[in-house]
């Protein structure tokens, strides 16, 4: 029997089960689809994590203040004091150094505008900040020297922060807002950068360094302090001037390890790449779960088949179907169900991505690779699951398959 | 040996169906059962058998070992002059498609399929073209009457209905023997008639038939009576009439006609399996 006649059987015997047929594939059409669509999203959230990253300017370079050890108990990176605005000054005049930006943040303070109020962090830096961390204003301007030297109370809003304030940022520009109950004055809102989570660089004040340190923090300790670097490929070379310029400035023996960090852009962008692919292997593995169980479903309609067509397949015999045009019967209808569920599994697949991702607040789309993907293995699980079903029942004896009730 | 006008070829031929000493051993557990015997016999080709004999003496194991659907423990079974222990698997497959036609008592039809899917079948497993195919099982449809049924399932059919089409589907190749299980023990006695009258009808045409029955008239009719009682023949090639159990006179052996009328079923006179239409390369 040619597979061509295989083909013509098979779809005949499925369209007479039609209820059992559409019940196996469900398995198939539900692994295929979370297949598709899972792939879609961790390509996605790959994909948006890695422009997050980038958008947060390149060529970017974090010294972060080194943490602090209390009783033996190592803080956090920044909980020491080791940073200062004199340390940023210095960093600046280094070789290969574009521009540098000090940073001073005050954690959850509360902005008033009217009736309205949101909880977001404030950083205290200098104009540089925009140019090393890579933010455009939408209306308005960023902070300005003239800002930084008079220490005015002037604040540049992300546009998440200015949503959760109820109002628009043409709306907000030259408005009043109080920050921990001081006012300032708004002077400009910042391009979205897109990104959620704990560190939304859309949610955020921004005011000049002179400003926070007299009127929050009151010490000229930094948590960070941003470089921006003339070229890339001299990472390593400012690197090792910035620790040797920071070991002598803080005075450090030897023998003490440094009381500051570095972290590239580059590594962050690696760290996050390796975490996304994590992230993205182990949704494929969840959903190649369920196509592996959509299979065995399968074997086991076709176990039961084989045993409610023992007759037939005895009366095939004796009219002269050999061994492999049993088998073959039953291998085909096996992998037409999968394939028929992989079809419709992957419209579905490609169907769901973008609801999927929206929920997870990823903008993600069904990609080639996942579609492909999810058929091969699809056909594979359809041959595996066709194959011991279609090797019982070409082995069957035809005397006893005739005689079977 | 039969009568010469029974087999219109000539005498050089070697019988259809020949077996030398076939036994077949059954393990059951630590022992065995034997359905057959020992058993000695030739068919040759047009010829009309019977076998009868009561339930469990092997008759049954007996079809089954001529079908080629089971081998025998020991002893020869001749196909056409070829010894079918040498066959594999896949070439007695090839002789029950090309050589053999089965009918069965619970007739056997694949429900889902038509009634011209059904007896087409067996063209599918030789290849076939699906146009041939859809030709010669129309053809055989109208042979036992049932072109207005050709897309019935077979559950919308009578008994004596699905009956006729399985057996188009065993004329449906052309074969040289039909082999008939109680053709009529599930059948009420008018479609057994019926069904009955075809298969003497397709015997006279040249085709051999070899019949399990308890059917009388069937027994009545054949040209030899095999029984088989215990896994033995008795009463075997008895060459002239014989009684029966009851005492009744068995009647003359019909004979078939030393040249078959034209039909579907032609067996050209030669020997071995091309005599089947079987090229050597088919099965050797």
């Amino acid at each position: 029997m040619t597979y061509v006649e295989a083909l013509r059987l098979a779809l005949r015997r499925l369209r007479t089960n039609l209820l059992r047929t559409a019940l196996t594939t469900l398995g198939v059409i539900i692994g295929v689809a979370s297949l598709v669509a899972l792939i879609g999203v961790g390509e996605g959230t790959q994909a948006a994590i890695t422009n997050q990253i980038a958008g947060l300017g390149t060529n970017l370079l974090s010294v972060n203040a080194g943490a602090a050890t209390v009783g033996g108990v190592r803080g956090a990176a920044g909980s020491a004091s080791t940073l200062t605005i004199a340390d940023a000054g210095a960093i600046g005049s280094l070789d290969g150094v574009e521009a540098v930006a000090p940073e001073m943040s005050v954690s959850n303070v509360v902005v008033v505008n009217g009736r309205s109020n949101t909880t977001t962090s404030m950083t205290g830096t200098t104009p540089a900040e925009a140019q090393v961390r890579n933010y455009q204003v939408q209306a308005g301007t960023f902070l300005t020297d003239l800002d930084v030297e008079k220490g005015l109370r002037v604040a540049v809003l992300g546009p998440t922060t200015v949503t959760s304030l109820n109002t628009t940022p043409t709306a907000i520009i030259g408005q009043t807002v109080t920050v921990n109950g001081i006012p300032f004055t708004v002077i400009g809102v910042t391009q979205p950068k897109g990104g959620s989570g704990f560190t939304n660089p859309d949610d955020a004040v921004f005011a000049p360094i002179t400003a926070v340190q007299s009127r929050f923090t009151g010490a000229s300790s930094l948590r960070t302090i941003g470089v921006s670097l003339a070229d890339p490929a001299q990472l390593a070379y400012v690197e090792s001037e910035i620790t040797a310029l920071l070991r002598y400035r803080h005075q450090l023996a030897t023998s003490a390890s440094d009381d500051f960090s570095m972290v590239s852009q580059d590594q962050l962008l690696s760290v996050a790449s390796t975490t996304t692919a994590t992230i993205r292997n182990f949704l494929i593995g969840i959903a190649a779960i369920a196509l592996v169980v959509g299979g065995i479903g399968i074997a086991n309609t076709m176990l039961v088949s084989v045993r409610e067509r023992v007759r037939e397949i005895g009366t095939r015999k004796a009219i002269g179907a050999r061994r492999r045009d049993i088998s073959r019967q039953f291998l085909v209808e096996a992998v037409i169900v999968t394939l028929g569920g992989a079809v419709v599994g992957v419209l579905i697949g490609v169907a769901i991505t973008g609801p999927v991702g929206a929920t997870v607040g990823v903008p993600a789309t069904p990609t080639l690779f996942g579609i492909i993907l999810a058929f091969c293995s699809a056909l594979l699980v359809g041959v595996l699951a066709g194959w011991w079903p279609a090797r019982q029942a070409s082995r069957l004896d035809p005397v006893e398959a005739l005689r079977h009730e | 040996m039969a009568d010469p006008t029974v087999v219109p070829t000539t005498p050089a031929q070697p019988p259809l169906i020949e077996g030398r000493g076939l036994t077949r051993i059954y393990p059951m557990g630590d022992s065995e059962v034997a359905a057959l015997r020992g058993i000695d016999f030739r068919i040759e080709l047009g010829e009309n058998v019977a076998i009868i004999g009561p339930s469990g003496s092997g008759k049954s194991t007996l079809l089954h070992i001529l079908g080629l659907l089971d081998r025998p423990t020991s002893g020869q079974y001749l196909f056409a002059g070829v010894d079918t222990d040498t066959l594999d698997d896949d070439r007695l497959a090839l002789l029950r498609n090309r050589a053999i036609g089965f009918i069965f008592q619970s007739f056997n039809l694949v429900s889902g399929e038509s009634a011209l899917e059904n007896v087409a079948a067996p063209l599918v497993y030789a290849g076939v073209k699906r146009k041939e195919r859809v030709e010669r099982a129309e053809e055989a449809l109208a042979r036992v009457g049932l072109t207005d049924r050709a897309h019935h399932d077979p559950s919308q059919l009578s008994g004596g209905q699905r009956q006729r089409v399985a057996i188009a589907r065993a004329l449906v190749t052309r074969p040289a023997v039909i082999l008939a299980d109680e053709p009529t023990g599930n059948l009420d006695s008018r479609s057994s008639a019926d069904v009955f009258t075809l298969l003497q009808e397709l015997q006279s045409e040249g085709l051999t038939l070899v019949t399990i029955t308890h059917d009388q008239r069937i027994a009545d009719r054949a040209a030899r009576v095999l029984r088989v009682e215990d896994g033995m023949l008795v009463d075997h090639d008895a060459p002239e009439p014989t009684y029966l159990d009851d005492g009744r006179r068995l009647p003359e052996p019909t004979t078939a006609p030393a040249t078959p009328p034209s039909g579907a079923v032609v067996v050209p006179p030669e020997s071995g399996l091309a005599a089947l239409g079987l090229a050597d390369g088919d099965v050797s």
